[in-house]
């Protein structure tokens, strides 16, 4: 065994990187289950790849046998609906995971100077996930899915200059069609996991170049707060959370799998009832909550324009909350609290 | 003492809550089985989105498995969370060879 491990070593060098590993520390605090959410989200993603490459083997993106594909991953595919159905849960519980990480980075504060470059790389994160979320909701291509598709793939038709040409990108022509289809698919299996991994790598440098960030609270308690060290200490803490997290994934997956509608006809009007994923109703919402004019411009452009100032600056909040990181930020976690209080409501309302 | 005492009573609960899971399951599908045998005829409302039949042969041995994984969730945590004491009384001992620097890397 020695052997074998001596050859390895001489040939990779794993040896940094366990030392690395090795004198890694965690800080210990009241806060230290945020530390989790980070490392949460790295397991929902090698589910997602790993089950995402199961069903790609089977998924065929045409007009004609999407759907239909489907319904053979889901009924005649040994497991595959339980394949299926995992790879919806945890991209749902991906995207709640990064969500709860970036709200707790919010109100911690932890985006402050010197930690600029990792939120960003933490926001696009977010922006990639969300993306896979869309593409992905209309691979099955039934009904529901291609009327979500088509008033999302709209919303951008709003927005002055640009528009126009956002919406013909992502649709691939003037209509949501089998191209459209097949771009979905290629951005879903190709260009967005190579934009996560990309994103992904960088957002880990920069975690480990800055080291973990402590709340102020925690912080000012004193110079040297306890630590704890990453390997083994919190790399046993952190297995079991991931062993909670996989069984939860597996029951919901069990219990309550996806379904498939009818396959998606082109000349069918909108069937009622049209709903997008959860993380974007709240916009779905504030869209038909707005009138037709707002001071003589039309109704959807502001609607869009104000969601998309409220995000750039969530975006671009640590070049807003510049002071220095003692300085507690009431402001902005009221700010903070107050988006969540917004998009909570609306995705509720949206419910009902 | 009190650490068996616990573990087993978690062990406990986690088997309870799996047969008890694995239970609802299996009526769940018996339910959907009978429904279906009884309105064959009835066609889902357009755009509605029915979850699709699961092979039969599936259902139970899937149950099955999710109590199987519950239980297996529960001694991996049992076993973990003594590694865990372990690790801590090592290093709280200061047997471990890593300098104890506090917070943060360089940006601190």
């Amino acid at each position: 065994m020695n052997a074998f491990r001596a050859w390895i070593e001489e040939r990779l060098g794993l040896g940094a990187v366990t030392g690395f590993l090795e004198r890694k520390e965690v800080p210990r605090h009241g806060h230290s289950f945020l530390y989790y959410t980070g490392s949460s989200i790295l397991l929902f993603l090698g589910i997602q790849i790993a089950t995402g490459v199961l069903l790609a083997f089977y998924y065929r993106p045409t007009l004609a046998e999407a759907n239909a594909s489907v319904a053979r991953i889901a009924t005649e595919i040994p497991l595959g609906w339980l394949v299926r159905s995992v790879h919806s849960w945890s991209a749902t519980l991906m995207i709640a995971m990064v969500l709860v990480h970036l709200l707790g980075i919010s109100f911690t504060k932890a985006y402050r100077k010197p930690r600029e470059a990792t939120w960003l790389t933490g926001i696009l994160l977010l922006g990639v996930s969300l993306a896979f979320g869309f593409t992905g909701y209309l691979l099955p291509w039934d009904e529901l899915s291609l009327a979500a598709t088509k008033v999302g793939t709209d919303l951008p038709r709003a927005m002055p200059i640009v528009g126009t040409w956002l919406t013909r990108l992502m649709r691939a022509g003037d209509d949501v069609t089998g191209d459209t289809l097949s771009r979905f698919f290629i951005a879903h299996v190709s260009v967005l996991p190579l934009a996560i991994l990309a994103l992904l790598g960088a957002h880990l440098f920069l975690v480990q170049r800055h080291g973990m960030s402590v709340p102020l609270a925690e912080e000012k308690k004193g110079v040297k707060g306890p630590v704890l060290p990453f390997w083994p200490n919190f790399a046993y803490r952190e297995a079991g959370v991931w062993l909670i997290l996989l069984g939860t994934l597996l029951t919901m997956a069990v219990v309550f799998a996806p379904g498939l509608g009818s396959q998606a006809d082109l000349m069918a009007p909108a069937p009622e009832g049209i709903k997008p994923e959860w993380y974007f109703l709240f916009m779905f919402q504030t869209l038909k909550l707005f009138p037709a004019k707002v001071l003589g411009l039309d109704g959807e452009l502001v609607a869009v324009l104000v969601m998309a100032v409220g995000m750039g600056l969530f975006a671009l909040l640590p070049f807003i909350d510049t002071r220095p990181a003692e300085r507690k930020g009431r402001i902005i976690t009221a700010l903070v609290w107050a988006g969540l209080a917004y998009a909570l409501g609306m995705s509720i309302w949206s419910l009902l | 003492m009190n650490g068996r005492r616990r573990m087993a009573s978690v062990l406990t609960a986690a088997v309870l809550l799996s047969i008890l899971l694995a239970g609802a399951f299996e009526a769940r599908a018996q339910e959907a089985a009978k429904t279906q045998a009884g309105t064959t005829s009835v066609a889902a409302p357009k755009g509605e989105s029915a979850p699709p039949p699961r092979p039969p042969k599936e259902r139970m041995a899937v149950a099955v498995l999710l109590a199987w994984v519950w239980v297996s969730i529960a001694v991996l945590i049992g076993i973990l969370r003594l590694r865990v004491r372990e690790a801590d009384r090592v290093f709280r001992l200061g047997l471990r060879e890593t300098g104890h620097k506090g917070f943060g890397g360089s940006g601190e």
